[in-house]
């Protein structure tokens, strides 16, 4: 088969035309593709993984919003002498839209040795010796510094916060690349109305064996008669519920990846079905030379593979360079959902383009191949 | 043994309601060498008994056999592989594949039997000599006259050293000067090469240069007296 692939090439040069729009049009649809499914991915990454399921979120009861939950600080002394407890993290939201968006800038202040220690940060540039030193320095998420051109001691201002970034940083959860991290008190007094000793919510870390239902269940109830009742999540579940609505929206999206796969298997099916017409008599005379019907079946399976796989192949690539470049992330209470490129993505893309053109082909490439050769002879 | 027997072979067709026979009970020998033209008005039968005779069409019923081997009883996978290594066509209107260049529209018959890249490339370039068309080995078929892209069909026909080769109305397209050069190309394959050649031909002139003439008329062959050309060849 490989001795006729110069055949299949110079056959899709004869018609580059043909070959530069279904290309082009199965490079669109597999970028659309690898989006969505960048989308589904940053969610699923955000709700599903370990790290999500071994570690809690004590909220304010009832507040969805990291503005309106008003928790005290000295919950973490207690929370943290809860069994299977290992730590308490309290930290303190600020962000600028509530609401979706998809340039929300997110603020996180914590204690600065926590923010060293737990959340394995790699750094970009700058040093988190500078952040402990300096009580309006700033760690900024790399999705966030590449998006508004953040640079390492340039000050900025965003909703009345003005920082001064020291250390640009990868996060091990791919959304916490969106974050801006601070000192937990400097977040607390920054925006004019002291809220020293107030925070939005406490991450707390548990033990390998604890049972994260019930170290759930024993928090809320250390708090329930308390000045502030808590609620008190998986961080997954958390997170899921925070974004339903987002989550929702990226739900009912997939579908759109489902048309793009749809509309490229349309697309090359009606490539090859042309090309097979126009060669009815060229595949007759190839079966009169000798090739076997199933040869000339492959022959069309082979060139529909090559127009899907090269555009799957142009599309993810432009996908994954787009996604890694430009830093998208869309946000919503304070939670965001990192759009990411993966291996995984740009595997399945690739997998799905050539899987399209395998489809598109037999049908046409089935009629090509049981075509009388006297009847395809005749054909003009 | 004769090279080619068609035994008893009757095709038959449907147009619309009506059933064609433009082969009866045929039956023919083809020696092992031998020239043979094969004349006839049009839709009389003489290219479908070609087409029988080069496993690119079944019989209604009868038999072929080539070489000792009955080709009506072969499957389609089977019949293109024999077709491969035993038939060479060379079709009226060329058909040359036209996205591929005189050598490669020569070597496809090659790659789909066993054989070296090395010896590949000795036969094609053998063949395109055969055919006095070595310095137009790289132009495509756009760029060659009707007379060159039929000497590209003759040598793709005989590259692969076939049993037979079939012709059906290789100067129907052709100008006189032209035909001339086919015919004498035609004969030279015969005669220097061996090869056993079976041509249709509407063309008297063209078919007298055959060993054999025969005439194909209401579905019957009819064996024509020696042609000129045999004559001269035993003289």
């Amino acid at each position: 088969m490989l001795k006729f692939v110069p055949y299949i090439l110079k056959g899709m040069w004869r018609h580059r035309t043909r070959t530069l729009l279904t290309v082009s049009g199965a490079a669109v649809a597999l970028l659309v593709f690898s989006f969505v499914n960048s989308v589904q991915q940053g969610l699923a990454r955000l709700t599903t993984n370990d790290h999500s399921q071994r570690t809690l979120i004590v909220f304010q009861e009832n507040r969805f919003c990291p503005q309106s939950s008003l928790l005290p600080q000295d919950y973490a002394g207690q929370i943290a002498k809860l069994p299977q407890v290992t730590e308490v993290v309290p930290i303190k939201v600020y962000t600028n839209n509530c609401r979706a968006s998809l340039d929300s800038i997110v603020f996180q202040g914590m204690p600065a040795d926590q923010l060293a220690e737990t959340r394995g940060l790699e750094m970009l540039a700058g040093s988190m010796a500078d952040f402990v030193n300096r009580q309006d320095a700033a760690i900024v998420g790399e999705i966030v510094a590449a998006r508004r051109g953040i640079k390492i001691g340039e000050k900025f201002s965003i909703g009345g916060v003005t920082v001064l970034p020291v250390g640009i940083v990868r996060a091990s959860q791919a959304a916490e690349n969106n974050l801006i991290f601070t000192h937990l008190d400097f977040l607390q007094r920054s925006r004019g109305d002291s809220q020293v000793g107030v925070v939005t919510q406490f991450e707390v870390k548990l033990s390998g064996a604890a049972d994260v239902e019930a170290t759930a269940a024993a928090i809320d109830d250390r708090f329930r008669n308390g000045p502030v009742a808590t609620a008190t999540r998986s961080k997954g579940m958390f997170q899921a519920e925070t974004i339903s609505d987002l989550a929702e929206l990226i739900g009912f999206i997939h579908w759109l990846g489902y048309a793009c796969v749809g509309l490229v298997l349309a697309l090359v099916a009606t490539t090859t079905v042309m090309s097979v017409q126009d060669r009815i008599q060229e595949h007759s005379v190839l079966q009169t030379i000798g090739l076997r019907p199933s040869r000339i079946l492959q022959l069309v399976i082979g060139e529909s593979m090559i127009l899907s796989t090269t555009g799957g192949l142009i599309g993810v690539a432009g996908g994954v360079l787009l996604l890694y470049f430009g830093g998208f992330c869309i946000a919503a209470e304070g939670v965001s959902i990192a759009f990411q490129p993966s291996l995984s993505l740009a595997g399945l893309g690739i997998l799905i383009s050539a899987m399209i053109g395998l489809l598109a082909g037999v049908a046409p490439g089935w009629q090509a191949a049981q075509t009388k050769i006297v009847t395809g002879l005749r054909q003009p | 043994m004769a090279l080619t027997e068609v035994i008893d072979v009757t095709k038959q067709y449907r147009s619309g309601d009506e059933t064609i026979t433009p082969l009866d009970e045929v039956s023919l020998r083809v020696e092992r060498g031998e020239f043979v033209s094969l004349m006839g008005a049009s839709g009389t039968g003489k290219s479908t008994l070609l087409n029988l005779i080069a496993g690119i069409d079944q019989v209604t019923s009868g038999s072929i056999l080539v070489d000792g081997v009955d080709i009506t009883r072969l499957s389609r996978p089977k019949l293109a592989d024999w077709r491969a290594a035993h038939i060479g066509y060379v079709f009226q209107t060329h058909n040359l594949i036209p996205v591929l260049t005189a050598w490669e529209n020569v070597e496809l018959p090659l790659l789909l039997l066993r054989m070296s890249a090395a010896e590949r490339r000795k036969r094609v370039a053998v063949a395109l000599e055969a055919v006095n068309l070595t310095d137009r080995a790289q132009h495509y078929p756009r760029q060659m006259s009707g007379g060159q892209e039929q000497r590209v069909g003759i040598a793709r026909a005989i590259v692969a050293n076939p049993s037979i080769v079939v012709a059906d109305e290789p100067t129907g397209n052709l100008d006189d000067e032209t035909t001339e050069q086919i015919l004498d190309l035609l004969r030279r394959v015969n005669r220097e090469l061996g090869m056993t050649l079976l041509m249709v031909t509407h063309d008297s002139e063209a078919a007298a240069i055959a060993q054999r003439m025969i005439r194909l008329e209401r579905g019957k062959l009819h064996e024509l007296t020696a042609t000129a050309d045999a004559l001269r060849t035993s003289a």
